[in-house]
């Protein structure tokens, strides 16, 4: 049958299926549409910190952010999805994705898509061998043209590395000078003698307090400086003016070595003389002391040298004294 | 009213004070101490070496005082009755009997002088044990009473021959046991010796006059005193721990030097003894103006109101007095008031 004697008909038929059949070939094959200009774009990629010494299962996370300026949009269904089999030249990668988290922020001129992607490695080897997580093509649609267009995701390049060194090794040749030695574990000798020296410090602190007569600074602990403190703290009612003065005679009798009475109080100056400068307030506090503690009606009858105000300042005096100083009345 | 009689008897007290210390000079803290115990009303020992003048002092003191007076001296054959009576042939050739010292003087006796009271057997001890303690003895099918009586007694202490150690119960009877020690101070000692004044002791005692204080008064006086002096509180609690300091020194961180402490003490002061340190204590009050006592009044009579009652291990008897003298001191410098 010559063509010229072709039925019309049967001739637009097979026109008809050769279009469809070279209409429908790119579908069938990876379709690579054309790129999104960069300008309505952007990307910030969050990768692992390291990119060697992954063994087979770890997971690596890998976070995106992209930002689709209007007139596109991200097209959803681009995305990649959980448990895809990646082939790299025909083989299985072994890097497959196993979770994937995605949120979305709407802005007046752009959507910003936040993909967390975690990829865990499958694959291992005798020998270290380079791996990348790879380059996700996400499309990206016109949405006033209805044009259709792609953007790629850089890959993430990395090394995977065996789970044990293969066949024999012999370490002397494996030696090298720039090779460090190998450490014993001693995080836990370290820990002891952070914690012991803690203790030492602490003991020798603790030994510097009991040879500082209980006091941080020189002279902090003496009787005088310890009563003021208490002095001080006294409520200014007869009670506390009574506990003050008791106070007070500790002190004195502590100073003194023995108890100190309104009788020894010149033997006491004598071995004592840096309290000289204070003999008549000692002399007015055991006056003081006698209304308190011994008068019948003397506690009722205290004048204004017998307030705790006046037991203060003569306890001050008292601790200049104690410390070498001459105290503020005799100056 | 009490107010003026306390110091009306105070003014009669320090005049005694002040005779006495014309005469006998260089002893200011005895003559205090046998002021404080004639107006407590407790009985006095003198202690000390021979001759330092313990019987001339007692004997000033007694001629103040007034009322009856009596003496006697202890020997070694003495017996309790020849303090209550005497026999002796009178003149009519039939055998009388007298009144002895304690006895003569009846009610009215003030002082009862007791000199060399160690030389005394214990009998004569006994007696006096009662008569001290309760002014009273039975005498002739009848009591006799002497209220206003005090003993005055004095030992010396160097002699041991032909000498009888004084019981613990009756050293206890005693308010006071003072020791006589010969003055330091060279101008006193020069004038002991060479001023002939000090020769005659009969003269020289004399120069007190006589009856400065009225002795039938002084008992109502020294309850009077002994009701208007207060004690505080903390004086009391004070008291206590210096008692209890003298039963158990080491509770209290007491330590004398040479001494065992935890051997030394057989028995503290009694409750009669601390009575008596507080009735002392008081009256040293009043003698200082005070109307109350205070803790430097206790300690002014606390030496020879306590060291004689103290019992102490035999082993240590011999030191007693210097042992006694530290402890207390001892107590006094440990235990605070307040």
């Amino acid at each position: 049958m010559r063509p010229s004697n072709l039925n019309p008909y049967f001739l637009n038929l097979l026109f008809l299926i050769y279009s469809i059949i070279l209409g429908t070939q790119p579908a069938m094959a990876d379709v690579v549409l054309p790129s999104i200009n960069d300008k309505y774009i952007e990307i910030h990629e969050v990768n692992p910190t390291r990119d060697a010494g992954f063994v087979v299962g770890d997971v690596l996370e890998r976070t995106i952010t992209l930002t689709v300026k209007k007139p596109y949009e991200l097209v959803k269904e681009s995305i990649p999805i959980v448990g895809y089999e990646h082939r790299y030249q025909g083989q299985i990668s072994g890097i497959e994705l196993v979770k994937i988290s995605i949120e979305e922020k709407k802005n007046s001129d752009s959507v910003t898509h936040v993909l967390h992607l975690s990829y865990q490695v499958f694959t291992t080897g005798k020998l270290a061998k380079p791996a990348a997580l790879r380059a996700e093509i996400v499309k990206m649609r016109n949405t006033e043209k209805k044009e259709l267009l792609q953007y790629r995701i850089p890959s993430f390049a990395f090394r995977i590395s065996p789970l044990s060194v293969f066949g024999a090794i012999k370490l002397k040749e494996e030696l090298s000078p720039l090779t460090p030695p190998l450490l014993i574990d001693s995080s836990n000798q370290k820990l002891h003698v952070k914690v012991l020296s803690s203790l030492l410090g602490l003991s020798l602190l603790g030994l510097l307090y009991i040879f500082g007569m209980h006091a941080w600074l020189p002279r902090m602990g003496a009787p005088f400086a310890k009563a003021y403190r208490d002095i001080r703290k006294a409520p200014d009612t007869t009670e506390g003016l009574k506990q003050a003065v008791g106070r007070m005679h500790e002190a004195l009798n502590k100073t003194a070595g023995t108890t100190l009475f309104g009788n020894n109080i010149e033997s006491f100056l004598k071995t004592k003389p840096t309290f000289a400068p204070v003999k008549q307030d000692i002399e007015k506090f055991f006056s003081l002391s006698r209304q308190v503690f011994f008068e019948a009606d003397g506690s009722s009858n205290l004048g204004e040298n017998s307030s705790k105000a006046w037991l203060l300042k003569f306890c001050r005096h008292m601790r200049d004294c104690e410390r070498g100083l001459r105290p503020e009345t005799s100056r | 009213m009490s107010d003026t009689q306390l110091a009306d008897w105070r003014n009669h007290a320090l005049t005694l004070e002040s005779e006495v210390n014309k005469v006998i000079v260089g002893q200011h803290i005895p003559v205090r101490l046998i002021t404080t115990s004639i107006f407590a009303r407790g009985h006095v020992l003198l202690e000390g070496d021979v001759g330092v003048g313990k019987t001339t002092l007692l004997r000033a003191f007694t001629r103040g005082i007034g009322g009856g007076y009596q003496r006697i001296e202890g020997t070694i054959d003495l017996m309790p009755n020849d303090l209550i009576y005497h026999t002796y042939l009178g003149e009519d050739g039939k055998p009388h009997v007298s009144p002895g010292p304690i006895l003569m003087s009846g009610e009215n006796l003030s002082v009862f002088f007791f000199n060399e009271i160690n030389r005394a057997r214990p009998q004569v001890h006994s007696l006096l044990l009662r008569v001290m303690a309760e002014r009273t003895l039975t005498a002739f099918n009848r009591e006799y009473h002497f209220p206003h009586m005090l003993v005055f007694a004095d030992r010396n202490q160097v002699e041991k021959e032909e000498t009888f150690d004084i019981p613990s119960a009756a050293r206890d009877r005693f308010m006071m046991e003072i020791p006589i020690v010969v003055p330091n101070d060279d101008s006193i000692m020069e004038s002991l010796v060479f001023d002939t004044r000090f020769h005659d002791a009969d003269k020289l005692v004399s120069n007190v006059p006589e009856n400065i204080l009225q002795f039938d008064q002084l008992n109502s006086f020294a309850s009077l005193l002994q009701n208007s002096i207060s004690a505080s509180p903390t004086l009391r609690s004070y008291v206590l721990n210096l008692w209890r300091a003298t039963k158990t020194p080491t509770d209290f961180g007491v330590k004398v030097s040479g001494v065992d402490m935890n051997r030394l003490v057989l028995s503290g002061a009694s409750p009669r003894g601390m009575a008596m340190v507080l009735r002392a204590a008081r009256v040293n009050a009043w003698l200082n103006e005070r109307t109350a006592v205070l803790p430097e009044d206790i300690h002014d009579v606390f030496h020879a109101t306590v060291a004689h009652r103290l019992v102490f291990s035999p082993v240590y008897e011999m030191r007693r007095t210097e042992i006694a003298r530290d402890m207390l001191t001892g107590i006094i410098h440990a235990i605070a008031a307040p």
